[in-house]
Order: structure tokens, then sequence, then C-alpha cells
């Protein structure tokens, strides 16, 4: 028996000795963590869910990558806060303007006279070739699934550097292109930008109203680089020849894949992609000078919302990101600052595929207009398409799932862009009446007579996405009992070649913009080349040609602004009329970070949810 | 006993030759198209991703035996592919995150062992009085309390209340400490290389993020190690030869360390080595709660987006770990039982 007492003492002792050194140890550490009582101004933490994918300017396109160049890196220009068309000066020391004469009349030529004294992390000084050598050798890497299109496009005129080089050679393969035409290729891009004394010309293959756009600050594709420091680490060097070597590499096997050297506000210290973790640290020698926030500390691996919560409110972290359902159990939280409804470019829709590939396809039933299922062509009625538009309930949608933070659109530029058009058009509601006028007149009151069948497909785990499918389905099914509206949700993985097979009715899916420009959007959901309009199938693609291309190539190729606005109204217009998509909602952001963060300013465009240069850690 | 040993470690090669047979069936189910998801990490990601050109890139379309030879000579090459969800090599993923998930089991396998041991002797020596319903309705309370309750209870008092035990591995101070260069990393076990570093401040604080995990852990599997200590306890302790142990006038504590506690520590090494192999593969819910990144998250990260390389490499890791804990536990066996002879 005298063991058993001698055991409890021994756990009795362990459990006092571990909880006293504990409590002792605290006054001693407090100094040094970020707790309340101990407030460090110079470290800033941010915690979030889901990681970086690569640091890699030319292959970044994923916001949480976009975050951490933004911090590394400058451009050559920024937008004027609070402007999405107006730019002011950053590794550049003028914003080029046609009245400036530093774009040409014709809107092909831009000269950027480029910042002196400007250091690289390194201590290295910018120099005009650094520029040059930033946009050549991006182009020329142009790794498959990147944002370099971006520059291609303006810049030679094509989609991608393999495109422009099949194009050149009259091939239609890569690997067919001979030597000479891909030196011709990288000629090409070398005679794109040059450096002509103390200024960078871009020669553009047409006008591009967006050029600024793309050069501005938020454009993780368009940052500057060290070439001398490249070259070191083994990366392209600057020749007409070499530049196949470089092409097209793994996202691995790129210099900048988990380093950055750039002339930013902050250096990084280490990506630690085992824990999601990014350090950074000031920048002594920035040339606005040194960031207030000396240790930022970006820790992308919470996943959990409520350990997240936790963090904040005690705080161990500095802000944090909250998702849209969770936003009401941070809003009045002491010594915590919410803000919500900040309107992001970008915007979610339901997309009618005209032509699904009904072949074994359990999503359309009998595949026929049978009552128990849909024809291929379906969604190619128009009155179906705006039947469809009718019944969905915009307002309880808004209200109930993304609690107030979206709004009704106009078309498919989203409200953000609100500049780039007339904000007084047409916007769909939800009309049960219309929407039954509109079934009854489609396939010749067929399908009111005989009803229809069909499955809408969300991805599992957006439970937004799969309210938005139900309450679609409750709105159309309440219309005629004969009509069927089934919601499955659906793995990644699994919707990915069902997708790509075309056999989903309706895609649902949401845009980001890549720049503030209304082309952006108008290109990917209406031109008959666009990415979205894709899912809409042979069909859609048609209608798009015939109705959407030749406005879409006005407003891009439009130097006039006022004009510009003109043409964009229209598209939005249009785009609801035709009905090539179900545009859901235009989405919003929110931040939540501690009172004490000071300087905090929202940028729609910016794909960093934090400016960590602008801010600083403050307690009154 | 070497000779056992050594023909138990022969044998390593055909199970895991096995395993990679069965994942590799299991995956060839998977067609082309379903595996090149894991390069788009979301539906609206897809954008200008050439998908096709993924597919011919990664040979996604070979058939599966093709694959399978190529990941066996890889392998045997010491490369286990690419991982796509953690954006590095799968051996680099497996070295970086197997300390923590080891300090993590390491620092749990003392208080559930020891604790849960006690718990059931003294429960089994005092069948039926106070204590021991005490002790079983706090085994089958906490047994039967689903994991991401108690630790989001652990947390929210640990951390949300008192302040104590925050989540993460290390505070943000200790963490820029430990990426100084004059900070080396011996194990990758923050505890250990902090005493190794002779910094006491870093060990505190590692401990301080490791403690909440631990205990929500150790309750877990308290519970269970005090059922199969305390029945199988109760059993021996109605065998005859204790009743002779007991006539024989020995002490009531000789009797039970003696003659009682090791045939009744049998089924308990059995489940306590299935134990450590269940939380050194990595437990989920623990580490998403209280954000301690190990083997359990990049697994299921992985699983979740598709990421093959990363699924074999960590089910062929896990495989090893498997057969060497489960010959410990024989060793253990004839250590503890002079009756089980290893030939």
């Amino acid at each position: 028996m005298k063991s058993k007492v001698w055991l409890w003492i021994v756990i009795a002792v362990v459990v006092i000795g571990a909880g006293v050194l504990v409590l002792n140890k605290k006054p001693a550490e407090v100094a040094k963590t970020t707790e309340v009582a101990g407030f460090n101004p110079d470290i800033f933490v941010y915690a979030g869910s889901g990681d970086a994918e690569t640091l890699e300017p030319s292959r970044a396109y994923d916001t949480a990558s976009s975050e951490i160049i933004y911090q590394c890196y400058d451009n050559l220009v920024a937008y004027k806060p609070g402007s999405l068309s107006e730019f002011i000066p950053m590794l550049a020391t003028e914003v080029p303007s046609v009245e400036n004469g530093l774009i040409s009349k014709d809107g092909r030529t831009y000269t950027i006279p480029i910042r002196k004294g400007v250091k690289f992390h390194n201590g290295a000084e910018l120099t005009p070739e650094d520029v040059e050598y930033s946009f050549e050798r991006n182009m020329l890497a142009d790794p498959v699934g990147g944002p370099v299109w971006m520059l291609i496009e303006p810049l030679l005129g094509a989609s991608t550097i393999e495109d422009y080089a099949c194009e050149l050679a009259g091939v239609d393969d890569f690997s067919k292109v001979n030597a000479a035409n891909l030196l011709k290729t990288a000629q090409a891009v070398m005679k794109a930008v040059e450096v002509k004394g103390d200024n960078v010309v871009f020669h553009l293959a047409q006008p591009y109203p967006p050029f600024l756009s793309i050069l501005a600050r938020n454009s993780s594709w368009t940052v500057i680089l060290n070439k001398q420091w490249m070259i070191e680490q083994g990366d392209w060097d600057g020749k007409a020849e070499t530049w196949t070597q470089w092409h097209n590499l793994d996202t691995e096997k790129q210099t900048l894949f988990e380093q950055a050297m750039g002339t930013g506000p902050y250096k990084l210290v280490e990506w630690d992609r085992s824990n999601s973790k990014h350090t950074l640290e000031a920048f002594a020698d920035y040339w606005q000078g040194p960031a207030a926030i000396k240790t930022v500390i970006i820790n992308n691996s919470v996943t959990e919302f409520n350990t997240r919560k936790l963090m904040l409110q005690k705080g161990e972290a500095d802000a944090i990101y909250v998702p849209v359902e969770n936003s009401p159990q941070i809003e009045g939280m002491s010594g915590v600052n919410l803000l919500r409804g900040l309107p992001r470019l970008s915007n979610v829709c339901a997309i009618f595929n005209q032509n699904i590939n009904a072949t074994d396809n359990e999503f359309v039933g009998s595949g026929k207009l049978d009552g128990n299922g849909i024809p291929a062509d379906f969604f190619s009625d128009l009155n179906i398409r705006k039947a469809f538009s009718y019944a969905f309930d915009y307002e309880a949608f808004i209200k109930e799932v993304v609690l107030g933070e979206a709004s009704v659109p106009y078309g498919v530029i989203p409200a953000g862009l609100n500049g780039f058009f007339d904000e007084k058009g047409f916007r769909y509601s939800y009309d049960p009446e219309k929407a039954e006028e509109y079934f009854k007149k489609a396939f010749n009151g067929e399908v009111w007579e005989k009803g229809f069948k069909v499955s809408l497909i969300w991805n599992i785990p957006n439970t937004t996405r799969k309210t938005a499918c139900e309450i679609l389905a409750a709105g159309i099914e309440a219309i005629n009992p004969k009509f069927k509206v089934e919601v499955q949700g659906m793995e990644w993985a699994t919707m990915l070649p069902r997708r790509r097979e075309g056999r989903l009715p309706m895609v649902f899916i949401g845009w980001l913009a890549d720049y503030a420009d209304p082309h952006n959007f108008v290109y990917p959901y209406l031109h008959s080349k666009g990415d979205l309009i894709t899912f809409t199938g042979e069909n859609g693609r048609a209608l798009a040609a015939k109705e959407f291309d030749p406005l879409v190539n006005a407003g891009i190729n439009e130097l006039n602004p006022e004009k510009r606005v003109e043409i964009y109204t229209k598209l939005q217009k249009k785009s609801l009329e035709l009905a090539p998509h179900l545009m859901l909602y235009d989405s919003c952001d929110r931040v939540a970070m501690k009172d004490y963060v000071k300087g905090y300013v929202f940028d729609p465009i910016c794909p960093a949810q934090y400016d960590f240069y602008a801010l600083s850690k403050t307690k009154e | 006993m070497l000779s056992y040993i050594l023909r138990r470690l022969l044998f390593l090669p055909v199970v895991l030759f096995g395993i990679t047979i069965l994942i590799f069936m299991l995956i060839s189910t998977l067609g082309p198209w379903t595996r090149v998801a894991t390069f788009v990490p979301s539906p609206d990601a897809e954008r200008h991703v050439d998908l096709e050109a993924m597919i011919k890139k990664y040979h996604l379309d070979d058939p599966p035996v093709k694959m399978y030879l190529r990941w066996v000579n890889n392998l045997l090459h010491g490369n286990l592919g690419w991982s796509q969800s953690s954006h590095m090599t799968v051996t680099e993923a497996i070295r970086r995150r197997f300390p923590a998930t080891l300090e993590l089991t390491l620092f749990s396998v003392i208080p559930v062992i020891i604790g849960g041991i006690i718990l059931g002797v003294i429960s089994a020596v005092h069948h039926n009085k106070p204590i021991d319903h005490t002790t079983r309705i706090m085994a089958i309370a906490l047994w039967s309390l689903p994991d991401f309750v108690l630790g989001l209870a652990v947390l929210m008092v640990g951390f949300g209340v008192l302040g104590w035990f925050p989540p993460g591995r290390l505070s943000s101070w200790a963490q820029l400490e430990v990426l100084k260069e004059s900070f080396r990393s011996f194990t990758g076990m923050y505890t250990l290389d902090a005493l190794l570093n002779l910094r006491l401040d870093i060990f505190w604080d590692a401990l301080r993020h490791i403690i909440a995990p631990v205990i929500t852990l150790s309750c877990l599997w308290w519970a269970f190690m005090l059922r199969i200590t305390r029945s199988s306890m109760l059993d021996v302790l109605n065998q005859d030869y204790v009743r002779t142990a007991r006539a024989k006038g020995l002490a009531e504590a000789v009797v039970i360390k003696k003659h009682a506690l090791s045939n009744a520590l049998i089924p308990v090494t059995t489940v306590a080595g299935n134990m450590l192999l269940g939380l050194m593969g990595g437990v989920v819910i623990v580490e998403t709660v209280f954000n301690y990144s190990g083997l359990g998250l990049l697994t299921s990260t992985a699983a979740t987006r598709l990421d093959v390389p990363c699924v074999v490499g960590v089910a062929i890791f896990y495989a090893t770990i498997l057969v060497l804990v489960n010959l410990v536990v024989d060793v253990l066996y004839s250590i503890i039982d002079p009756r089980v002879r290893l030939e």
C-alpha cells in the first residue's frame, strides 16, 4: 500500500512543479511574447489558412503567393490610394501619360523613367537594365499556368510565348519550332522592352488601355528583379540564344520558388514550408524609408477558425483571416476592429452549359425533355436562361448566406469597378412570375407541360455555393411541381474530369480580377476565346462570337475613357439580356485586426490582405 | 533473440512491397483527369492551367504497371517524388514533419502509459469501491468525448481563459530565435533542440505550447489504457496462483507488483504499441485545433488534394514504423513474460 501513496506523491509533485514553473516563467517571458501584457510594436503576426504555392513572380497566381511577393518587391507604378484608374510613381519617377509625352499618341509606346538610388536587399543599386531583364525574363520563362500572358498579350499580341513562337515558325507544336525561330522569338521579346538612357521603353503590339494597371503594384508578375543576382543564382543569362533552358520550368526548379530579392520594404527571412509560415524582416535601406513594423510573421497554417479567433483575442495574432460565415463571432469582440463588406474585384456566377455532354450523364436524367431529364441543348433556349435568372432569390442569398457582404450584379463586371460603367442599369431580381412567363415560352411550351429534371453540382467544401444551389433549386421547384432540381456535392478531384468533359449542366465558379480593368472580366466571361465562356459549350461560344466579341474588342482598342464607359455599359446590359451566365453576386471581403493596428487602408485590387509597410502598432 | 529480430527485419521489404502494390491498385482506379486535379488547388484556379500538358509532363495517363515501375525505380534512388500539396519533396516533407509528431508522441506516451497503468491497477485492486467507480466513470466520459470537442475545450480554457498554453509550436519571439544561425537544429524537436542549445527560455516556450495537445491526447488515451489495464488486472487477480501467493502470506504489495502486474501487462503492451503507432501516424484533429503541423495534417491535406506521391510516401513511411514498433512490442513480451520465447 505504501507504493500507492508514493506514486500519488510523485504525481502531485510533478503536476504542481510543472504548474509552478509555467506560472513562474510567465512574468519573465511576457516582455518577449506578443501577449497583451507584453505588447510588442515591432512584431506583427498574421494568422491565415492556406499557404502560398510559390514565390516565383512568373508563376505565382494565387493570393497567398502574391501576398508575400507584394511585401518583398516594388513595381514601376502604384494605384493612387482610393482610385482604380489613376496612378502614382513607384520605381518609375513619373507616371506615363499621353499628356506628358511618355505614352505615344497611338498608345503603343510607353517610356518609363527609372528612379535612381534605389537599393535591392543585397545592397545593389537598381538600374534600368534590371527593369528590362525582369520583364524579358518573365515573358520568356512563361511557365504553363502562370500569369505572364498579361504581358505577352499587350507586348507580343499572343497569349503565350509558345503560341508566339509557333505562329512565327508556322507550326502547331512548340517542340517543332526550329532554332532560328526560337532565336527570333527571344529577339522579339528583347525588342519589345528596351533600355534607352535612364528610361525603359515598352513597345506594344497593339494599343492596350489597361497596360498601366498591369504594371501597377499588386501585379506580382511585373515586380522588378535583380538581374545580376538572378544570373548568379543560375537563372537566365540575358542572352537570346539560351532562353529555352529556363522556359516553362517545374515550379520547384524556378529560381525564385522559395527566395526573394527585390527592392521592397521587407526582406524574406524564411518560408518555412513545413509549417506554412513566412518570416519577413523590414529592409533598413528601403528607398521610401524603413517600415515601422520590424518583423512580420505570416502564419498560413491555422486552418481552424476557433484557434485563429482565440489567437486574435489573446493578442497572439494581430490580424486573422475571417471567412464570411464567421464574422458574427468577431463582431463586437473588444479590442478588435472588424471591417466588413469591403468590395473586392470579384464575382461568382453559374454558367449555363448550352451543349451538355449527355451520353451516360447522371446529371441530366433521361437526357430528353420528358419530365425526367433535360436535353443536351436545354440551356441554348434563352427563355430557360432568363427563367433561371429570375428564379434565384438574390436578396435572400445575400442577406442570409453571405450576411450582407455582397451585392446584386449589374452584369459580368463587378460593382467594385463601377467607375468603368454606368451604374444605373438593369439588374435581375427574384421574380417567380417572370420566371414562370419565360418557362412557359421555353421550347414552345413543352418545358412547362412536361417538366424537367436536372442536377446542380457544387464543390465540397464550399458550402456558400451549396446554399446558392439550394436557393436556386427551391426557386425553380416552387414554380411548377413538374420541375425537379437536385443539388449534389462533389470533391474537386471528382468534379474536374466531369467539368472538362462538359457533363455539368451548370458550372458554379468565381472570378477574381488580375488587374483593375473591365477587360479582365468581359474577356473571360464574354469573349468567345475566354476562359469562362468555354464552359457554355459550342452554342455559347458561337453566341459570344456573334454578340460579344466585337464589343469586347472595341473596348480594349478604345483609348478614350468616356467611350470605354459607353462600351462597357453596353456589355453589362447585354450580358444580362443574353444571359450566358447566371451572375449570382459581386463578392466582398473583410479584415479583422487588433485595434492598436494603425494605418490600414482597404485596397480593392490588392492581392495582399495587408500592406504591412503602411501599418504600425500603437497603443494610446 | 538476435536471429529473430534479424529475420523480422528481413521481412520488412516484403511487407513494404505488398503495401505499395495495394496502394497502386487503389490509385489505378483514378483516371488521369482526377489525378491532375492536384495541380489546381481550387475549382476557381483552373484558369490558364494547361491540364493536357500537365498530364503529359507527369505521365499521368501511363498504365498503372508502368507508373509503378517508374515509382519503384525512383524509390530505389531515394526519391519519393514531389508533394504538390506541401510544396516540397515527399522525403523532405516527412523529414520536417515527423519530428513534430514524434515530439508530441513522446510527450503524450509517458503520461498515458504511466497514468493509465497506475489508475488501472488502482481501480482493479479496489474493485467495486468508490475509487474504482470514479475512475471508471471518468474513463467512459473521456473516452466518449469527440477529440475536437475536448481539444477546443482545452484550448479555450488553457489559452482563452488562462492564457497559459498558446496554440502553435513556438511563440513568435522564439521562432525568430530558432531561425537565427546561432541556434542549431539537431532533431527538429524544439524542446530537445532548445536543451541541446542550452536555451532554457526556448525550452519553456516549446513546452508551454506542447502541453495543451498533450493534455488532450492523454485524456483521450488515458481512458483506453485504464480500461485495458483494469480488466486485465482483474482477470489476473482472480487466478489461482495469486490466491496461492496471498495464502502464502505474502504482502499485498508484493502480490500485486511481483505476481499479478507483470502478467496483466501483456495485453497492455500490445495496446500501448498500437497506441504509439496511432500517435506517430499523426493525429489530424488535435493537430488542426492546436495548429501543430505534424504528419497527421500533412497526410490529411495530401489526401484531400489527391497528392498521390505524398500519400504513398507517408504510407510507406508509416508501414516501416508499424513493422518496427510491432517488433519492439514482441521483444518487450519476452522481457515482461519469461514464458514467451522468441525463436
